[in-house]
């Protein structure tokens, strides 16, 4: 019988052949893979941020937990599709125009992805225009945009700009982050919400899509 | 009340202040490395304001595209350190055969084998060693203003990986670059100037240098991801390479003794970033565990043979590792990223203040300088001088290199601040 504890483990010492194996055990075994999400994936990755909160995971450490999520992930999804599984909520995600760093912006995508979001990663040195039709074509619950660079953080406000102009601003939250990004500048760009890192970016996207649930 | 020290030169002034004493006023530094420096445009709108000879500048780091900051800038400036570079730029080709070249409209120079070509998608593609035959390594997005790294890892193969691969970069210096950094040293090294050398081959683990854009088919792990997660799961990998890595790179501060001898005054040691905007990229354990034996082994060999100042640059949250730097031997800690978590500057500087130099922490490049009003600007450079000046160990930077888009006269209200503090 598949051993769940030892999957949580796996997720959590960032062990990505052994949670893959464990996963694979639990399909053949028909485990809801619904409940393998809730039960297990989601609270190892809650554990990873809380270790990652208390500084005693750092980036490293979130990155290997994350490979080992998607590994997991990536056998229980088309399942979840099958089953007709809903998504704690759907995320579109990029780095926005002029910048090419993307190792922030995948640990945001990961940790919501961890926490059962359903996320579309574009990637980076992503185009408002990009992001506007995507934001049109796949309707998200939330828009998550990054930028490390001091020189791109304003196409950040360029983005939500052509939210706007394309009428779609009412229709997403929109989530911004990265170095130097300050609260206050996510305020003064009108963006709807803004998190420190990838654990906390998981509490507030909650908070947009589930408020009576959220952490 | 301290004494303040008699200083005839702008490198005495700085020896002064390196050694925790009061010198005559605020050692500056701008343009002396490639995490001290100003964007060539920034340089470029720098020279028309102060009226100075217009002519293209040299982009003299083509990573990040610095620009020269000449003689006459310094004077304007009021820079007290002059740059010693290695033979070559982070993309393999010499800084020489300089040819003219637009970036987004400004004429500039750029060296004889700054060979780029333009993508599809209007970004400009760099390449190692100029050779446009090899895959290109960096990358600039189209109306932007700095290259970054593409991501070359062709030959990874998890399960057999070979330490020697990521040494690759790292080599005994040949009799030409030896010549090399002989010529440049003497150029630099008038008396005038505190000299500042980034001689390269000690950095361990930086980043910017894992992707080996210099090199034309990079082997090993070049992947940024990758290598931060190898510092986690292939622990003793990572001690073989920097095991090698310090042997080499001590037989070549050797040799390059042996030809500069005291000339310069600061090594650029290295520029691994151990902070992040809140956090760090390890725990202190790691670090001690990973990189402190490397480091100690470099600075002792620096300071028990000769007389240069260790410079380390850490961006972030990165007070946590001073203590640990102070044990390994590294006397100079920048950028001092004040707005990261845990860098007060007052708490830095009364804590480290006697036994770390601050070379930077002077006015805040994510916000203040680029986006804020010159009062703010203003306000930010006194409060600084007030905090970090007293008793010395202060280089006066801006945190890290000043960005394209920053506008002028943030720059100069920087610069007339520290004036009229009497730096």
């Amino acid at each position: 019988m598949a051993d769940l504890k030892k999957l949580y483990d796996a997720v959590l010492n960032g062990d990505a052949k052994t949670a893959v194996a464990v996963t694979q055990e639990a399909i053949a075994e028909k485990l809801d893979p619904a409940v393998l999400i809730s039960d297990t994936m989601i609270p190892a990755m809650a554990e990873v941020g809380r270790l990652y909160e208390c500084e005693e995971y750092f980036v490293p450490e979130l990155l290997l937990a994350a490979r080992a999520m998607k590994g997991s992930l990536a056998l229980l999804r088309p399942l979840l599709a099958a089953s007709g599984t809903k998504p704690t909520g759907k995320v579109v995600i990029g780095t926005v125009k002029g910048d090419l760093h993307d190792i922030g912006k995948n640990l945001v995508a990961s940790m919501l992805e961890g926490g059962g979001f359903e996320v579309t990663d574009l990637g980076a040195d992503v185009s408002p225009d990009k992001f506007v039709s995507t934001v049109r074509e796949m309707k998200p619950d939330l828009l998550c945009l990054s930028a490390l660079l001091t020189v791109t953080a304003p196409s950040m406000r360029v983005t939500i700009e052509a939210l706007k102009q394309a009428g779609l601003r009412e229709s997403v939250k929109v989530m911004v982050g990265g170095a130097p990004v300050t609260p206050e500048f996510a305020r003064e760009i009108g963006a709807d919400g803004y998190s420190e890192n990838a654990s906390q970016a998981v509490v507030t996207a909650r908070q947009f899509c589930h408020p009576d649930k959220a952490a | 009340m301290a004494t303040v020290s008699a200083v005839n030169t702008s490198r005495q002034r700085v020896l002064e202040s390196l050694n925790h004493r009061q010198p005559d006023r605020i050692p500056i530094d701008f343009g002396g490395s490639a995490t001290t420096g100003i964007h060539v445009s920034c340089v470029a709108e720098l020279r028309d304001h102060f009226g100075l000879e217009k002519h293209p500048v040299k982009v003299v780091e083509p990573f990040q595209m610095l620009g020269e900051v000449e003689d006459d800038l310094k004077l304007a400036l009021g820079v007290d350190v002059t740059p010693v570079p290695g033979p070559r730029t982070m993309f393999g080709f010499a800084n020489e055969n300089w040819k003219p070249w637009s970036l987004n409209g400004l004429e500039v120079l750029v060296p004889g084998n700054f060979n780029v070509t333009v993508a599809e998608n209007g970004d400009t593609l760099i390449y190692p060693e100029g050779d446009l035959t090899a895959l290109p390594s960096g990358r600039m997005p189209k109306g932007f203003h700095f290259f970054d790294a593409i991501i070359r890892q062709n030959h990874f193969d998890p399960d057999h990986l070979d330490p020697s691969d990521n040494l690759q970069e790292f080599e005994l210096l040949s009799q030409a670059d030896l010549d090399d950094i002989a010529v440049k040293t003497r150029a630099a090294n008038t008396g005038e100037y505190a000299t500042f050398a980034s001689f390269g081959g000690t950095a361990l683990g930086d980043i910017a240098l894992v992707p080996a854009i210099s090199l034309k088919d990079p082997r090993g792990i070049r992947d940024v991801a990758e290598w931060y997660v190898s510092t986690r799961s292939r622990r003793n990998y990572i001690h073989q390479v920097f095991s090698r890595q310090v042997e080499i790179a001590i037989e070549n501060l050797e040799r390059i003794y042996q030809r500069i001898g005291n000339s310069i005054d600061v090594l650029f040691l290295c520029g691994t970033d151990f902070g992040t905007q809140t956090s760090s990229f390890c725990s202190v354990p790691t670090f001690r565990e990973l990189w402190l034996p490397y480091y100690k082994q470099m600075c002792d060999w620096i300071h028990s043979h000769t007389s240069w100042k260790v410079f380390k640059h850490s961006c972030g949250s990165s007070e946590r590792f001073y203590e640990s730097f102070i044990e390994a031997g590294i006397d100079i800690v920048n950028p001092v990223q004040c707005s990261a978590t845990g860098m007060d500057p007052e708490y830095l500087k009364s804590k480290y203040g006697e036994r770390l130099v601050f070379w930077g922490g002077g006015v805040d490049t994510q916000q203040v300088l680029p986006f804020g009003t010159p009062q703010e600007v203003r306000e930010q450079v006194l409060r600084r001088c007030q905090i970090f000046s007293p008793g010395g160990g202060f280089v006066f930077n801006t945190i890290h290199n000043i960005q394209a888009g920053t506008p002028v006269e943030n720059i100069v209200a920087m610069v007339d601040a520290l004036r009229s503090f009497g730096a």
